[in-house]
């Protein structure tokens, strides 16, 4: 098993500065959604994770603990995260993009 | 190379990959984007091997961002390790043999301007420190020397990092790497004042660590070189592997040599202030309004 980034999105949503979606060295990786959080009430989106591209660096944990002094991500064993993005369930809209959340490990 | 290129063929749209549907719908063609809508937007830039938390990547990756337009442009680039990426993405590359990247495209960026007349079509070259300095260092001089009208960009990782580890000229002196045990034993060539004198139009450093900046040097650069003559731009891009930086220490690192020795640098000529401001609309060029007076002390 390997690490990958793990974005809270009870933090995220409530600072919502998007720092992380500009420091990922990997292209289309860390994305962000308008819409992740509005169940739970929070007034902002969150950004999250494709996982299945997230190369582990923990880049994206730098920058928010120290530049953004939010503390919201950690790096975490894929087989523990219950549900994560994935590419395949992605959807690009016009400003926003939304993530259908499903397991992460096959089998 | 047009919008024309991204777009689906009659009949294809549902048979094409998730990834290229996402491309033609939703990535970067024919609109303006910048790096504040990261995130939001399918990026031309696909998945590659570069090594995780490569600095080399993130700037890659802003870069391809920064251009200003992603359809009407070729990359050029040449052995080492940003081609790794650069080859894969939505935007033509060029492979140069090892060195000869700025002279193949000088000949691209001349015939390009024969074929499609004014219509800009920019073209950029990404290579290491090794394959600018070193290698590429005769043809890179030659094209600046010429004012061949295309951008050159040193992914400066101040080692040789996709063959183990040798010195470059970019190296600082005394760094010692696996290639280079005893330590180097001369100063790091100073290519920012060779660009100066070789009569670039555009010359700057900078360092991954604010996006912005980098979205607008590269973007004056590639507009500079559209008309105005060669640009270069020198980027810190740290090799993790090489340096022994732990990958969530890449961004910590880029700052402390950007504080030390890499500061952000930049040269314009005149001739290229004037064709940003008139051609473009850039207004930071534009004479500052006259300060008004100063107040005198004790007078109403
Ligand atoms: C003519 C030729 N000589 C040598 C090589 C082997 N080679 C491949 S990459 C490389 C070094 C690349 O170093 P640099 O240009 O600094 O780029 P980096 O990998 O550090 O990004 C070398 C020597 C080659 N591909 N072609
Ligand atoms: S060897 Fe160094 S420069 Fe090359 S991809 Fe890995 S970290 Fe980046």
């Amino acid at each position: 098993m390997y690490l990958v980034a793990d974005i809270s999105v009870e933090i995220c949503a409530a600072k919502s500065c998007k720092l992380c979606t500009q420091y990922c060295p990997e292209a289309n990786t860390i994305l962000y959604s308008d819409e992740m959080g509005k169940d739970k009430g929070f007034k902002y989106g969150s950004a999250y994770v494709a996982v299945d591209r997230c190369k582990g660096c923990a880049q994206c944990v730098w920058v928010c603990d120290n530049m953004a002094k939010n503390n919201a991500i950690k790096m975490i064993m894929i087989d523990q995260l219950p549900k994560a993005a994935l590419t395949d369930n992605i959807t690009y809209g016009e400003k926003s993009t939304t993530a259908v959340l499903a397991s992460p490990v096959v089998g | 190379m047009s919008l024309d290129y991204v777009k689906f063929s009659n009949g294809f749209e549902k048979f094409m990959p998730k990834e290229y549907r996402d491309m033609v719908e939703h990535g970067p063609f024919g609109k303006k984007i910048s790096v504040s809508q990261m995130g939001s937007f399918k990026e031309v830039l696909e998945e590659h091997p570069m090594c995780a938390g490569c600095a080399m990547t993130l700037f890659i990756r802003l870069a391809m961002i920064a251009f200003p337009n992603p359809e009407d442009t070729i990359t050029v680039g040449t052995a080492g390790c940003g081609r790794l990426a650069i080859s894969q993405a939505a935007i033509p590359f060029v492979y140069g043999n090892y060195g000869d990247q700025n002279g193949v495209a000088s000949g691209l960026s001349r015939g390009l301007r024969l074929r499609f007349g004014d219509k800009p079509k920019d073209v950029v070259v990404m290579a290491g420190d090794g394959g600018t300095a070193d290698i590429g260092f005769q043809q890179v001089l030659h094209s600046w020397f010429r004012k061949e009208r295309f951008t050159t960009i040193m992914l400066d990782n101040e080692v040789y990092g996709n063959t183990g580890g040798q010195e470059s000229g970019m190296t600082n002196r005394g760094a010692v790497l696996k290639m280079a045990p005893l330590g180097k034993k001369f100063e790091k060539m100073d290519m920012v004042q060779m660009a100066k004198v070789a009569g670039c139009a555009y010359v700057a450093t900078v360092v991954p660590n604010n996006p912005r900046r980098v979205e607008s040097v590269i973007k004056k650069a590639v507009l500079i070189a559209r008309e105005v003559g060669s640009t270069y731009i020198q980027a810190y891009t740290s090799c993790n592997i090489e340096y022994a930086i732990p990958t969530d220490k890449v961004m910590e690192d880029a700052k402390t040599v950007e504080n030390d020795r890499y500061a952000f640098s930049e040269y314009i000529s005149d001739e290229a202030k004037q064709y940003l401001t008139e051609r473009y609309g850039y207004k930071e060029f534009l004479p500052k309004p006259a300060a008004p007076a100063a107040a005198i002390p004790g007078k109403a």
